[in-house]
């Protein structure tokens, strides 16, 4: 990488000194353009224009045809076949003696010279004495008669100034006529011409009066030439391949027509290869010139355009770069001030540039530039200053920018930093307050602006200036719609997930997908509680699952020792043994050895009624028609301890839905339950009512121990009233049957009122449709 | 004297079992595992075999299905598996009972004496081409001299027990309610019917059964009536 080894500053400055060179060609080219007569009229005039077209050759071409008709004027004036005749008349006046006086060509001339007039190179008047001398030399003013050079003279003098005159008034006037009649022969007839004119007038006699410096040349061949105009007496059409027609022709040409007829015609030619040296020529090459000057002016333009353009963008590149392959920017003291307190700093500059650049840009304007070139000096050099004032501050926000400091290190961003720092810290409630205040300021501030553009829109230089704060203020007023519809969207979404997850879905996500700030935390807490239901329930369906299996293998376990148990003192009890003390012992072993029996059995049906881990056999089935088998199974028993079944049961049927095998294994429960429960000879009530979309089974008795336990308590598993413990039974009977009812979508209730204890069991009424 | 072949890997709940049947004048021989029991019904006249489902090596279903291949004597499953998929299972694989552990001694010596009486008795019953006979497994009734015999032993039955069971078998799968029951027995309309019907029914199953909490014959359908299972 030799190629790129010159060091990054010197780069900078290469660069730095072209981009004024570029600076220094635009602005030459803008005062070329500006300064040439040809400024303001666009690019299109630059190849579709010749000079023969400008406004100018106009000018010219009029004041030749002038010319041309004083030439047809003076012709017959001064010259006697073609040749100046000194010793024609000129004027005729009468002195007030009452002498009449004709002077010639020749007298006036010699008078003229007398007075001390001459003809200059181009044919002026030139010379002749002061005032104080005419007047004393000849006070004798005579009255003029007539004048050959102004045949009307005479007549159409009203004032009689006019209608005197001095000798050397009109010595003067002759001479001055002489003059233009010199100019025109020598312009155009002496000295070779590049315009070339015929002018004919014709009598009915068919005598032609030509008057022309082109008399070699036909009319056709006039009318080949560059630029011509035709116009002849007998048509209103001017045959011309010129812009702009002279404007005098058509008055001129009509004015000389000496015999008030249409037999006569003018045609003006012009050579556009400019072979002659005359004004047009000369004009031509002036044209030409700033032509030239105008295309220079443009391509140092378009190079000092392109050239600022690439150099600027290279400077661009390079700036905040110390070294070529470091990518670090370095920033000057100037770029650490903030972006608001920089622009603000930026403008003041202007403004003092504003201030300042009159008084130095003129002052200096003179010093070095004429007057007519000061103003445009001073506004380029004012915008000049402006330039540079900017382009320091460009590379400044390019630095920045290049550093990404441009927008840290804003006012604004700072400001804006701190009060996130500050809302972050607060609570909710103090940055809604602070939101609030916020919206309302900004909302205010807004509405005072519109209010105030509105109001003095008529003061404004822009008067719709209002729109501004209208169409932002309805930005804002979107803005915070669109923020608060979120916000209710988001809660929407929230409520919705609490409603999934307290209906049991705890699977439930909430999509937090566009959400923010606290609607974000909100639902992500909202998930994790989610989660964390979901696999806790998860746990404990698992390890109810696991509990009846191990529950179910255990008592596995225990009921083969336990056969071998049972078995054994069967045996014993068999042996017939005398002494009663053993058969005391053998009847507690016998007895405990069934309950543990019963315990394993209810253990296992306990422990899978209560984790739903049981395959029901739904059926339709009539709750009355079991209700009397259940009756029939245990009348026989309940007589034993002389307990009268009472039951009050509908005689119709009624349907349910339920699993019989289970619903009679609830029943059973709650029968042996009272049966073991009850007190001896009392009444056990038994009874079956359908309530609305019900039906619900009541079975009362009255506990032979007081029943000092709390309702709810009775199924729990395991639970007994106190006294109850040591006789037979699991204590899991009113649990399994709770668990069986609820499993089969019934319900299970007990009440307890002193020694009346109630089961209740309720199940829907399974209906037809 | 009927020989019993006992299975279980339990050697004291096979010294039970083998007390009780001794008792009652049967022949044990005992197994500990399926592959011993297999090997003992070769060489062996075994009329029933009592066989226990959790065993090591070859367990109670496989013994099972193995001696059903090539013999029709009557097996009792014992198993501490009291789960009703369990009974199903080792029921239709074979197995003419399916006692739970922990067992009745006395029930099982009644189940025992059931099977070995029905199995032994099977063919001169099957003989009997009599009409007014009506048969349901074990179960028989001579309604000629209205009599009911259960693995051939004579029960006594009531004339409303009796007209009750006789409608139950003569009508043997199909579930009768206790209304029908009532009108059918009674010839009277039901109205309201009380306990007295599933009394009855108790009654019979008492006598029929040999535990009646486990009925093989009179089946109680929860809900919604009795039915005499067809066998």
């Amino acid at each position: 990488m030799k190629r790129n080894t010159w060091p990054v500053n010197l780069k900078k400055h290469l660069l730095l000194l072209l981009h004024g060179l570029f600076l220094t060609l635009f602005l030459t080219g803008v005062s070329f353009i500006y300064f040439n007569e040809n400024y303001g009229r666009g690019l299109s005039w630059l190849h579709e224009e010749s000079y023969s077209d400008t406004r100018s050759f106009t000018e010219q071409l009029e004041s030749d045809v002038e010319m041309i008709f004083k030439y047809v004027k003076y012709k017959d004036l001064f010259e006697v076949d073609g040749t100046l005749d000194y010793d024609k008349d000129m004027v005729c006046v009468t002195f007030s003696s009452g002498k009449t006086m004709i002077y010639t060509l020749n007298d006036m001339i010699r008078s003229a010279k007398n007075w001390g007039y001459y003809l200059t190179d181009s044919f002026e008047v030139a010379g002749g004495p002061a005032i104080h001398e005419r007047e004393t030399k000849n006070p004798t003013i005579p009255l003029i008669e007539w004048k050959a050079y102004d045949p009307d003279a005479a007549s159409h003098y009203t004032e009689p100034g006019d209608a005197y005159a001095t000798r050397e008034e009109l010595a003067f006037e002759v001479l001055t006529i002489l003059g233009e009649y010199y100019q025109i022969q020598y312009n155009y007839m002496d000295q070779p011409s590049n315009l070339y004119f015929r002018v004919s007038y014709m009598d009915q006699a068919g005598k032609e009066l030509l008057y022309t410096n082109a008399a070699q040349y036909p009319l056709k061949d006039l009318k080949n030439m560059g630029r011509y105009l035709y116009l002849s007496g007998n048509s209103i059409l001017i045959d011309t391949n010129l812009k702009y027609i002279p404007k005098n022709i058509t008055s001129e040409l009509e004015n000389y027509n000496l015999y008030g007829n249409n037999n006569y015609y003018i045609i003006l030619g012009l050579d556009t290869n400019y072979p002659n040296t005359d004004p047009y020529s000369q004009a031509h090459n002036a044209y030409t010139k700033v032509r030239v000057n105008y295309i220079t002016g443009l391509i140092l333009f378009a190079i000092g355009a392109s050239g600022l353009l690439v150099t600027l963008a290279c400077l661009i590149c390079l700036a905040g770069h110390q070294t070529a392959k470091e990518h670090t920017i370095s920033l000057t003291y100037y770029d650490l001030i903030p972006l608001e307190c920089s622009l603000a700093l930026f403008f003041l500059c202007l403004w003092c540039w504003k201030l300042l650049s009159p008084h130095t840009g003129l002052w200096a304007a003179k010093l070095l530039v004429d007057q007519n070139h000061r103003n445009f000096f001073a506004s380029v050099s004012h915008l000049v200053g402006v330039y540079v004032i900017g382009l320091l501050e460009l590379f400044s926000l390019v630095r920045q920018y290049k550093a990404r400091s441009i927008v840290h290190n804003s006012l604004a961003c700072h400001s804006w930093r701190w009060a996130m720092t500050a809302l972050r810290g607060a609570s909710f409630p103090a940055r809604m307050t602070a939101l609030f205040l916020g919206y309302t300021g900004i909302s205010g501030i807004l509405i005072y602006t519109l209010y105030y553009l509105y109001e003095n829109r008529s003061f404004l230089p822009l008067s719709y200036l209002y729109f501004i704060p209208a169409l932002v203020l309805t930005g804002f007023q979107i803005w915070t719609f669109l923020l608060l519809y979120r916000n209710a969207n988001e809660m929407e979404k929230i409520s919705f997930g609490i409603f999934k997850m307290s209906e049991g879905e705890t699977s439930y996500k909430i999509d937090t997908l566009g959400f923010s700030g606290k609607g974000t935390d909100l639902a992500q807490t909202l998930n994790n509680i989610g989660d964390g239901l979901e696999s806790a329930l998860q746990e404990k369906v698992k390890s109810e699952r696991l509990k009846a299996d191990l529950i179910t293998n255990v008592s596995h376990d225990i009921k083969t020792p336990l056969t071998s148990i049972i078995s054994y003192v069967d045996l014993l009890k068999r042996e017939k043994i005398q002494d009663e003390k053993i058969q005391k012992y053998l009847d507690v072993l016998d007895q405990k050895s069934q309950r543990l029996k019963t315990l394993t059995e209810d253990l296992v049906e306990a422990s899978k009624a209560s984790s739903g881990n049981l395959k029901l056999d739904i059926a339709k089935i009539d709750f009355v028609e079991l209700i009397h088998q259940t009756n029939g199974e245990f009348e026989d028993k309940y007589e034993l301890r002389h307990l009268e079944l009472v039951a009050a049961l509908p005689s119709e049927s009624i349907v349910i839905a339920a699993d019989g095998r289970r619903l009679w294994r609830v029943l059973e429960n709650l029968y042996n339950n009272a049966f073991k429960y009850a007190m001896e000879n009392s009444r056990v009530y038994v009874d079956v009512t359908g309530k609305h979309d019900h039906v619900y089974f009541t079975i009362k008795n009255v506990s032979e121990n007081p029943l000092n336990i709390n309702a709810d308590e009775l199924t729990e598993r395991f639970v007994r009233g106190d006294v109850a413990r040591t006789t037979e039974g699991s204590g899991l009977g009113l649990s399994i049957a709770k668990s069986l009812t609820l499993l089969q979508g019934g319900t299970f209730k007990i009440y307890i009122d002193g020694d009346l204890f109630k089961v209740q069991v309720g199940f829907p009424i399974d209906t037809p449709q | 004297m009927q020989t019993i072949l006992v299975c279980d890997d339990d050697k004291q709940i096979v010294e039970a079992i083998d007390i009780y049947l001794t008792g009652e004048g049967f022949q044990v021989i005992k197994a500990y595992d399926g592959y011993e029991a297999l090997e003992l019904l070769e060489y062996n006249q075994v009329d029933l075999m009592i066989v226990d489902v959790m065993m090591p090596g070859l367990d109670g279903i496989r013994t099972t299905l193995k001696v059903r291949e090539n013999s029709s004597i009557p097996i009792i499953i014992l198993s501490a598996k009291s789960e009703d998929n369990d009974k199903i299972l080792g029921l239709n694989i074979g197995a003419d009972d399916y006692i739970t552990k922990p067992f009745n001694p006395l029930e099982l010596v009644a189940r025992v004496k059931s099977h070995i009486r029905r199995y032994t008795q099977l063919g001169n019953m099957g003989q009997q081409n009599v009409e007014n006979v009506y048969k349901c497994g074990g179960l028989l009734i001579q309604d000629d001299n209205k009599e009911v015999f259960v693995d051939g032993e004579l029960i006594k039955l009531t004339p409303i027990e009796y007209n009750i069971l006789l409608l139950l078998v003569k009508n043997a799968g199909k579930v009768f309610s206790i209304d029908e029951i009532y009108e059918q027995i009674w010839n009277e309309e039901a109205i309201g019917a009380d306990n007295t019907v599933a009394v009855h029914i108790r009654h019979i199953r008492e006598k029929i059964e040999i535990n009646p909490r486990e009925p093989r014959y009179l089946k109680v359908v929860w809900g919604v009536g009795y039915k005499i299972e067809k066998q």
